[in-house]
């Protein structure tokens, strides 16, 4: 009891000294839950990109690089894609598909997908069957383009045509709840597939996708000049790139080739779930054994190629961030230290008297240490005010981030000039939304009990060094 | 009648780089139970430093100091520290107060280390300050108080808890001479109620001339009038 007593009146005593020193830890404090609130908003952001890519249980996804062009082998950099190449000459647009060649008016409708290489699907079982996996999935991420040329394309007067294209996702129905860029979607209208649907002429439409071309429930879509009926529309989370299309993947096996080549019993993607977090590295490192020319990608992996603002404010928070936080504390840290110390001078008679009066020295350091964790506790207390107004503030201000994820089209372009492999950029808008968490919380009041301690910790130094004769003396 | 300290040969050196100052020099004294010893000299003498090592808060160079046949000179700074807390009562010049406590807060200090029940506490802290006529300040600060009340508060810290000994330390040198007469009026009254053990280190003649015996300091010895 009096030991609370002697603290209560002490700080008051130095109240303006302890404001300041709780302050100065508070302003630490605050700083640093913000800082970690920040991170972990950026952190949420880019995991709500790359889960609205490979879907909420994907840990590890499995492609293969498209083989290198070869000019010989042909297919052109015709629009309807590889395979397919268009010509324009004095008697109309000549369309060849496959050495096969037509001319007039024509409708072309191609699925393929040429960002990546095709795996069999019997790969998926392969890598399912590894230590540390817990679930595998297979799909087909493919492009279906569509261009209605005229008969008279190339003629005095004409217009050269518009391409349509939406991404179309073959998935593997038996695990699309829980794996692959389905498993975040939630139903919006309609309903979800079955496995009766696995063969059937079905397909979930993305909901903006299907708002922005008229699209309902029990309408139809026409995919590789095959109509679908849309059997229900999902919403996937925002800041996410999902496919527009999803159909049963027997059905985009049927339907979709590969730089012209059909895609029966195989698959572009493979979606991995580990078994743990911890079992990620180990199993990225397994398939990449199993299979030596795949690329693994981990989300760490692919948040590396994210750009823009995003990009940005994770490195501004990530460097800028944790080192002012660093540096602030260190100076309130050290402010707590000094102003301590100059209180245990200016209190060099107050020790030595109860020295004197019997009291053992690490009464009097408990004292002080006491006081000092007081401080600490006040520090802590304002600053988890200051940091919740801190994530407060940046979301309400923060704009939105831009997350810029550039992938290869699988395209070859050639030109008198040479030829490339064009790259498209997704730019997905994401809010930054910081959140204080319990565990950034504990960690900062730690933070500064721990100021407290160590500034009550250099004046029980001195104390504990002061002698009660020479303490006595020092007042004359 | 039997001495509460027996000092022999004591020593006390202070080292301030290759100098040596010897403050106490082989001084014997012997110091009976319930006597008033008085000792005066001039400034840098050794009267303080005399003082301080019968307040086991230094210990001697050289040589015996023995407080109730316990040899200080050979204690450790545990039991020292609890010497002080249990057998000896401080009262200095400048009365050294606890700023932010109370007076019965100030006196109450005294008893933290003995570990003392807190009712107890209370009722002997009132007890203290009624015995020195301070019942009706308990409450009052420090910064509250007169010079003579803040000496009567730290008259009444050093004797609550029943010490053997009280030693004091220029009691009444921040006083104007109605207050000193009246704090030295009421040591001497404790000090026969209570029997105390009473070593005074003073200036004053007039206090001096009320203890039963004075010692001179002088180069670090004492000597008494005969």
């Amino acid at each position: 009891m009096f030991f609370f007593t002697y603290l209560a009146r002490e700080l008051r005593r130095r109240m303006r000294q302890a404001i300041f020193i709780a302050l100065g830890l508070a302003v630490g404090v605050g700083l640093v839950i913000t800082v970690t609130a920040a991170s972990a908003g950026v952190r949420n952001a880019q995991a709500g990109v790359l889960k609205g890519l490979y879907g909420v249980g994907t840990d590890i996804t499995v492609t293969k690089p498209p083989p290198a062009f070869n000019p010989a082998s042909g297919g052109g950099p015709g629009p309807a894609g590889s395979g397919t190449r268009v010509t324009l000459g004095p008697g109309g647009a000549e369309v060849c598909t496959n050495n096969k060649c037509t001319h007039g008016a024509q409708s072309l409708d191609t699925l393929s997908g040429d960002a990546s290489s095709p795996l069999s699907a019997a790969t998926v079982g392969s890598i399912g069957r590894l230590h540390g996996v817990a679930a595998a999935a297979g799909g087909l991420s493919l492009t279906d383009r569509q261009l209605t040329i005229p008969a008279n394309l190339g003629q005095p007067g004409s217009s050269l045509p518009q391409p349509v294209s939406f991404t179309v996702q073959g998935t593997d129905i038996a695990t699309a709840a829980r794996l692959g860029p389905l498993s975040d979607a939630t139903l919006a209208s309609g309903r979800e597939f079955t496995a009766a649907d696995a063969d059937k002429d079905v397909a979930v439409v993305d909901k903006n996708y299907a708002i922005a071309t008229n699209l309902t429930v029990g309408k139809t879509i026409t995919v590789a000049k095959t109509k679908f009926t849309i059997i229900g529309l999902v919403a996937q989370p925002q800041g996410s790139t999902p496919p527009d299309v999803y159909i049963p993947l027997a059905r985009a096996q049927a339907l979709g080739t590969s730089t012209g080549n059909a895609l029966t019993g195989q698959v572009n993607t493979i979606y991995v779930t580990a078994a743990s977090a911890s079992d990620i590295p180990a199993v990225q490192q397994e398939i990449a054994r199993l299979l030596p020319t795949v690329t693994v990608t981990t989300p760490s992996s692919l948040a590396s190629q994210i750009t823009g603002s995003l990009s940005s404010t994770a490195k501004l928070a990530g460097d800028l961030g944790t080192w002012l936080s660093i540096l602030v504390l260190i100076a309130a840290f050290a402010v707590a230290v000094l102003l301590t110390m100059a209180a245990v001078s200016r209190r060099v008679r107050e020790f030595g008297t109860l020295k004197a009066l019997g009291w053992r020295g690490r009464r009097i350091v408990a004292q002080v240490m006491g006081e000092s964790m007081a401080m600490g506790l006040l520090g802590a207390a304002a600053g988890v005010g200051l940091g919740f107004a801190g994530a407060a503030i940046i979301n309400a201000i923060a704009p939105d981030l831009t997350a810029i994820l550039t992938q290869p089209t699988g395209e070859h372009i050639v030109t008198p000039a040479g030829s490339s492999n064009p790259t498209v950029s997704h730019a997905v808008a994401v809010p930054l939304s910081a959140s204080v968490s319990a565990a950034a919380i504990a960690a900062a009041v730690l933070l500064a009990i721990a100021g407290g301690l160590l500034a009550g910790a250099f004046g029980s130094w001195r104390i504990s060094r002061l002698r009660p004769a020479d303490a006595l003396s020092k007042v004359g | 009648m039997r001495s509460v300290y027996e000092l022999s040969g004591v020593c006390k050196d202070f080292f301030t780089g290759s100098r040596t100052v010897r403050a106490v020099s082989d001084t014997d004294l012997l110091i009976p139970d319930g006597e008033w010893i008085a000792v005066r000299g001039r400034t840098g003498h050794g009267k303080s430093t005399l003082l301080n090592l019968l307040g086991a808060l230094d210990r001697p160079t050289a040589g015996r100091l023995l407080l109730d046949g316990r040899d200080l000179a050979r204690l450790g700074d545990a039991q020292l520290t609890r010497v002080r807390a249990t057998d000896i009562g401080f009262i200095f010049q400048t009365f050294n107060l606890v700023p932010t406590l109370s007076a019965a807060e100030n006196v109450e200090a005294a008893l933290v280390p003995l570990g003392v029940r807190q009712a107890e506490r209370r009722r002997r802290v009132a007890a203290a300050l009624d015995s020195v006529g301070l019942a009706d300040r308990a409450r009052h600060l420090p910064a509250e108080l007169s010079g003579g009340q803040q000496q009567r508060v730290a008259i009444a810290r050093a004797l609550v808890k029943e010490p053997k000994v009280l030693l004091a330390d220029e009691p009444t040198g921040n006083l104007d001479e109605d207050t000193r007469d009246e704090i030295v009026g009421l040591m001497e009254k404790l000090w026969r109620e209570r029997g105390l053990t009473l070593v005074l280190v003073s200036h004053d003649s007039a206090v001096v001339r009320r203890a039963q015996r004075v010692g001179v300091m002088s180069r670090g010895r004492i000597s008494f009038k005969t």
